[in-house]
């Protein structure tokens, strides 16, 4: 049965690179996929630029990725609750919230340099802003959809307001913040590369090293750039579901 | 009746675009340039002073740029036929297959400069060894610029440290102190200048005296079947590069105008660019060999290609009459 998921994807990159040899698909416009292999391994091997290797601009990435989502999770988790917990917060920081959410990330880099420079700072602002407004909203409404009746009753057993938060409110909207947080990563790890474009100090990151491909035209390791982050995306989903199961394990999926 | 009617206009109609489709010649020739860049001043030129019509030709302008590597991927995507370009991305380009364009004629030599903030300690190229410079990315010819400037001031590779800061952004980060220095191409050595953040430490044309820059190139399908276009293109690029030669007052304020710059800035910055349309055949072998050097590029024999990229027969017939 498992392996009845690959047949799919596996028939897509055989007609693909069947097309690629058979000369329908120009190589300048789309590699094939054993070329895109092999803009890889030289990807490995060497690097791009050459001496800068694909594990330090991926480990640089995921430092980034980290810095920014970690602070979108620690803002972003205890005010969605604040927001669930109170109707007064939420009419005051909710609309500010849903004017800022529109606005691209993208849109944030020229302040970004402004603000915070060249370095690691900007990257993680922008992937901040990325990953901040889906954690807010999915925990503000996973507060929201904890049923009140059994805040009530946590009240009349002799709760504190804190206790409240804590104990009933957390762990009833503990799925909606793991849809939360899962969504964040995955929007912030998109807005990597664009965070990457701000230019980076070290030299290394997977944005940036697409750029560089970019701009040497070289479209087979542009592609080889997109594959790696696809993959290092799912494998981080994962272990956020993972987690999830651990944490929850009365949710059953998740 | 009205059927039949309706179907017969459609078929005139079907035949009307056809002819126009064949006849190719009308459609006009899409060029493309970069935005600001003060290099390309003779594309603006021949622009606002009508030499492309005076040569009966019909340009349009297809795209306006920030770099070149996205002018050369409009190439890639055949939505230029000519274009005003940095030799640098167009030779990459080239190289790893991705676009069939040739050089016809030189736009400009030197034109970049090493910039510093204005009380910068920094007094010489050796005292950039230990700091932190700016270029406009890896492989451009800033890139091999400042490597050949540090080499030529006896600073071990690896002794300066280098970041790829796109120019709009290298002014702000050289303000701020991120940076202590960047090399870009004119106009945003001049803008640091003339709003007081920074001075020249080194023009390009110092390290590399008569250092290619900009080309005019054109798609190698649209040089086979519109040759004759193609002549009359560089025959109106060398009439340009002339103008701005003998009257540079009319050409900067063509730069002005396109450029949206006060005149003092682009006075300036045209001050440090060589306007000149003969092409720099070994300035272009030195640049190939420093990128496969590098691996950017995979150029066995530099010479052979050199010699198909660089096209100057439509530029010597020009020059001939």
């Amino acid at each position: 049965m498992r392996w009845g998921r690959c047949i799919a994807p596996l028939a897509l990159l055989a007609t693909w690179q069947a097309l690629s040899w058979l000369g329908a698909i120009p190589a300048h416009k789309l590699p094939s996929p054993l070329m895109i292999m092999a803009g890889l391994v030289e990807l490995i091997q060497r690097g791009l630029p050459p001496g800068y290797r694909l594990d330090y601009h991926l480990l640089y990435s995921l430092y980034r990725v980290a810095w920014g989502f970690l602070l979108a999770a620690a803002v972003g988790v205890p005010l969605g609750l604040l927001m669930g917990w109170s109707r007064r917060i939420r009419g005051v920081v909710g609309p500010l919230v849903e004017m800022v959410r529109p606005v691209p990330p993208l849109a944030w880099i020229p302040l970004a340099i402004l603000w915070f420079g060249i370095g690691v700072k900007s990257a993680a602002f922008i992937i901040f802003l990325g990953a901040f407004f889906p954690i807010v909203l999915n925990t503000t409404s996973g507060v929201l959809a904890v049923s009140p009746a059994l805040q009530e009753v946590a009240r009349t057993l002799g709760a504190g307001e804190g206790d409240v938060v804590r104990r009933v409110l957390l762990p009833g909207a503990l799925p909606s913040i793991f849809v939360g947080l899962r969504i964040g990563l995955g929007i912030g790890w998109m807005t990597l590369v664009a965070a990457e474009f701000t230019g980076v100090k070290s030299g290394y990151g997977l944005g940036y090293m697409i750029m560089v491909a970019r701009d040497i035209q070289r479209a087979d390791q542009v592609l080889a750039g997109m594959v790696v982050i696809g993959l290092t995306g799912l494998v981080i989903d994962q272990l956020l579901r993972y987690l999830g199961r651990r944490l929850m394990p009365w949710q059953g999926g998740g | 009746m009205s059927k039949s009617l309706s179907m017969a206009l459609a078929l005139v109609m079907l035949i009307a675009s056809a002819t126009v489709v064949a006849a190719g010649q009308t459609r006009p020739i899409r060029i493309g340039y970069l935005q600001a860049d003060i290099h390309q001043l003779a594309c603006w030129v021949a622009l606002d002073k009508g030499f492309y019509q005076d040569e009966g030709l019909k340009v349009e302008v297809a795209g306006v740029f920030k770099a070149g590597p996205e002018e050369m991927s409009a190439f890639i995507a055949g939505e230029l036929d000519m274009g005003y370009v940095g030799e640098a991305p167009a030779t990459t380009a080239v190289a790893n297959g991705a676009a069939k364009v040739v050089v016809l004629a030189q736009v400009n030599t030197e034109g970049s400069a090493v910039v510093v903030a204005k009380h910068s300690p920094i007094k010489r190229v050796q005292d950039l060894a230990g700091r932190l410079s700016a270029v406009p990315g890896h492989s451009t010819v800033q890139d091999f610029l400042l490597k050949k400037a540090l080499a030529q001031a006896a600073v071990p590779a690896g002794k300066a440290k280098v970041v790829v800061i796109k120019p709009p952004e290298m002014i702000p980060a050289l303000r701020s102190g991120q940076i202590a220095s960047f090399i870009a191409w004119e106009p945003y050595p001049a803008r640091a200048q003339s709003s007081g953040v920074g001075r020249v430490l080194v023009r390009s044309g110092e390290i590399w005296p008569d250092h290619p820059c900009c080309v005019l190139v054109a798609d190698q399908r649209f040089l086979k079947t519109r040759r004759a276009e193609a002549l009359k293109m560089v025959r109106a690029h060398v009439r340009a590069t002339d103008f701005i030669r003998r009257h540079p007052e009319q050409a900067l304020a063509i730069g002005v105008k396109y450029t949206g710059m006060d005149a003092a800035t682009v006075r300036l910055a045209m001050a440090n660019v060589k306007y000149t349309y003969h092409i720099s055949v070994d300035g272009e072998k030195q640049y190939v060999r420093f990128l496969a050097k590098l691996g950017y590029i995979k150029v066995k024999d530099a010479d052979a290609f050199v010699k198909r990229f660089l096209h100057g027969e439509l530029l010597a017939e020009v020059l001939q009459k």
